[in-house]
């Protein structure tokens, strides 16, 4: 493509979307900026409550006669340098990350081999194996936590980061798995086809043709799974007993409420900061997760 | 939180202990009597770990971790102690409990290792010389840590719930003090509302608060939960008549009661917009702590709940409840640390280190420094003094746990407040509730 051709294209882009006749700036700003305005309030409020509140003092969380809930007058530091130095903060952070990075990849691995070999190979009973990884999903960790962590005990695993990067993927893969069924669906099957032909293995095939293809699905797969882990408490919760092996969301609540005293600041300063990362990780592959969820390969 | 104990933090918890023991008021002369300690062989190569409910103030911790640091130190076995959330410890133990594996010690609340009686070890043996050498166990301490004849826990101390108030606004409103019976209670509540200073005690599902008011509000009109026999009997003249009592009270509170958690009288009565509830130490002390809002704490003051009709303060403190499970394989180790722990030389300075929070299961720690130092936490030495308990009035059974679980006494007090219920039908309904389960046993 020419620079030539590339320039009105930009115009195009840039110029003010035409509006149709039954439409008016009256009705959009009813139909569509209010509702927008109206779901990012929704969506970002926590967010800011929480940013509010790890840069408030004391005095002012309590006294909503005085001090506006909403603002700060006088902000401070405090909050966040007891999180960072006076708490296990950082090493918790860490081990979270460590957590939920290896629990993601192994249930990428597996959902991936699961999903393809439903998918494609279509071997007697596939759709019913799907049918089960589903209803796998569907049992809630509520009830699961007491026999899988009687498997832990026995495996040793008790109390180490390997009873979550362990347990994670029993409710990741399944999540996965359906995530990449859908996504392989919609890669045409004449691509493959084709490479059989040309004499690919099914392993090439996976590797060269379908994942490449299949990357907005991963990573979108990636990114649930990363959060899901990031914020899972029943199992980080029952099978980790060791302050030092805590991770954040168990962590800040053990270290920073005491009794019926609640550190509100530094508890939202936790939550603050633990939340950055999985926004970071989102921000870059916003792209890819929105291809995903709309179908990148067309026939 | 680091939990295996290093040199440098046995150095800094050992100041901790003699801090706690020398500093302010000097470490009282606690009584005791001749008794014989049980023969606990420690094993070789002894390891334990124990887990219990985080500090409510840090002293408490240090002086934790350096009791059990001596302990280690004396024997030559290695002791590990971790911390976890109050609302988390009941999972916790589950999941140690149901897998057999996990912490050798788990101190836990209230009646909870009734809950695992068949999972944990009889510890008659320690109790009964630790009763003999400090006058005996105190009432909350029987119920909690007995099951029939014999002790499968040793209870550590309890947290009481009396009523805080502001000194200033109950001047204001004509009272020196709140009152002891009923009428009275409820004309200073009323008091309060008129000059725009209300009361406020919690109807939402809240462990500590909640419950504390909810069971108050009932066993003061003499109901109970269960008769003697354990069968349910929050369905009587007495519940209704509590009920009624707490139409018109509701009145008196600030609003939002309904919702409110453990936390939120904290806040209400921080911020001034609340000037009498029902609380531990803890939001004394907070407040006491804050510059900002030292001088609430200063015209605080903490009191008893009205009786009502008993002799005797309706209220079950919080009590922490150490176990030891039967998948340890050090049980005489595990066994030998908690009756050490509960020794004068490790329990007075521990005591002394929360400042009131916890109450002594043994009578003879009344004599502590710890009820001295601050005339207005002398409130809560006797919290372990009161024959009252949670499924109270009945044996301690896995019913009466899971019914305060469950709210039900809670929510039958708020179907009234919020106009939900009339008093009778909530009592039928929380009868309802409770008959599940009693039923189970």
């Amino acid at each position: 493509m020419t620079d030539a051709a590339a320039a009105p294209q930009s115009n195009t882009a840039t110029a003010a979307p035409e509006m149709l006749s039954w439409d008016s700036k009256s009705r959009r700003v009813v139909m569509l900026y209010v509702p927008l305005a109206c779901f990012l309030l929704i969506l970002l409020f926590p967010f800011y409550w929480m940013t509010v509140t790890a840069f408030k003092p004391n005095a002012e969380l309590y006294d909503y006669a005085t001090h506006n809930p909403f603002w700060i007058t006088s902000p401070t530091l405090d909050h966040i340098r007891h999180l960072l130095f006076n708490t296990s903060y950082p090493h918790w952070l860490w081990t979270t990350m460590l957590v939920s990075i290896a629990a993601t990849f192994l249930s990428l691995l597996s959902s991936t081999l699961a999903a393809y070999a439903i998918q494609r190979l279509r071997f007697r009973g596939s759709q019913y194996v799907g049918l089960a990884i589903y209803l796998a999903y569907l049992v809630p960790p509520s009830i699961l936590f007491i026999p899988l962590a009687t498997m832990v005990v026995r495996l040793g695993l008790f109390d180490t980061p390997f009873a979550l990067i362990l347990t994670y993927p029993t409710f990741l893969v399944p999540f996965c798995t359906w995530l990449l069924i859908g996504y392989f669906k919609s890669i045409p099957y004449e691509l493959e086809e084709c490479a059989l032909i040309d004499g690919a293995s099914r392993l090439q095939i996976l590797r060269q043709i379908t994942l490449p293809l299949a990357i907005p699905g991963l990573i979108s797969a990636g990114i649930f799974s990363f959060t899901l882990s990031w914020n899972e408490f029943i199992y980080a919760l029952a099978f980790i007993q060791s302050s030092e092996n805590k991770t954040v969301p168990v962590a800040i609540l053990t270290e920073l409420v005491t009794g019926d005293v609640y550190q509100w600041g530094a508890l939202m300063a936790g939550s603050l900061l633990g939340s950055l990362p999985v926004a970071i990780f989102y921000s870059f592959f916003v792209d890819y997760y929105v291809s995903s969820l709309t179908g990148a390969v067309k026939e | 939180m680091a939990n295996l104990i290093t040199r440098r933090e046995t150095i800094a918890a050992a100041g901790a202990v003699a801090a706690a023991a020398t500093g302010g008021a000097a470490q009282a002369q606690i009584a005791t009597q001749p008794a014989t300690a049980p023969n606990l062989p420690i094993e070789r190569g002894a390891t334990l770990r124990m887990l219990r409910p985080v500090r409510f103030v840090q002293p408490d911790e240090d002086v934790w971790r350096a009791n059990c640091q001596r302990f280690a130190q004396a024997n030559g076995i290695e002791v590990r102690v971790d911390f976890v959330g109050w609302e988390d410890i009941t999972q916790q133990t589950a999941v140690t409990a149901n897998t057999g594996a996990g912490p050798d010690i788990i101190v836990g609340f209230d009646a909870g290792p009734h809950l695992f009686a068949e999972k944990i070890h009889d510890l008659t043996d320690v109790a009964t010389y630790l009763g003999q050498k400090y006058g005996g166990w105190r009432p909350l301490a029987n119920a909690y840590g007995r099951r029939g004849d014999r002790w499968i826990s040793l209870p550590f101390g309890a947290s009481g719930g009396p009523a805080i108030w502001r000194t200033s606004t109950l001047r204001e409103a004509g009272f020196e003090s709140v009152p002891d019976d009923h009428a009275g209670f409820l004309r200073l509540c009323q008091a309060l509302k008129r000059i725009n200073k209300p009361a406020g005690f919690a109807l939402g599902n809240a462990v500590g608060d909640g419950n504390a008011f909810a069971n108050w509000l009932v066993w003061s009109f003499g109901g109970s939960l269960t008769d003697e026999q354990g069968a349910v009997s929050i369905n009587s003249p007495q519940t209704v008549a509590a009920l009624n009592y707490l139409r018109e009270l509701y009145q008196t509170f600030v609003p939002g009661t309904l919702a409110w958690g453990d936390i939120s009288n904290n806040r209400a009565y921080a911020a001034g917009e609340c000037h009498l509830t029902q609380n531990g130490v803890s939001l004394y002390f907070s407040m006491l702590n804050d510059p900002a809002l030292r001088h609430i704490a200063e015209d605080t003051q903490m009191t008893p709940m009205p009786k009502g009709t008993l002799n005797a303060v309706p209220n079950a403190g919080l009590t922490l409840n150490a176990m030891v499970f039967r998948h340890s394989r050090f049980p005489n180790a595990a066994k030998a640390l908690l009756t050490f722990l509960m020794e004068t030389e490790q329990y007075d300075p521990w005591l002394q280190a929360n400042i009131g929070y916890w109450s002594q299961p043994l009578n003879a720690y009344a004599a502590s420094a710890t009820w001295t130092k601050d005339p207005k936490i002398s409130v809560f030495r006797d919290t372990m003094n009161n024959p009252f308990w949670n499924g109270y009035k009945g044996p301690i059974v896995e019913g009466s746990v899971a019914a305060t679980a469950d709210y039900v006494m809670v929510q039958m007090c708020a179907a009234v407040a919020s106009g939900q219920a009339t008093p009778q039908a909530a009592a039928a309904e929380a009868e309802r509730r409770a008959q599940r389960y009693f039923r189970r046993r």
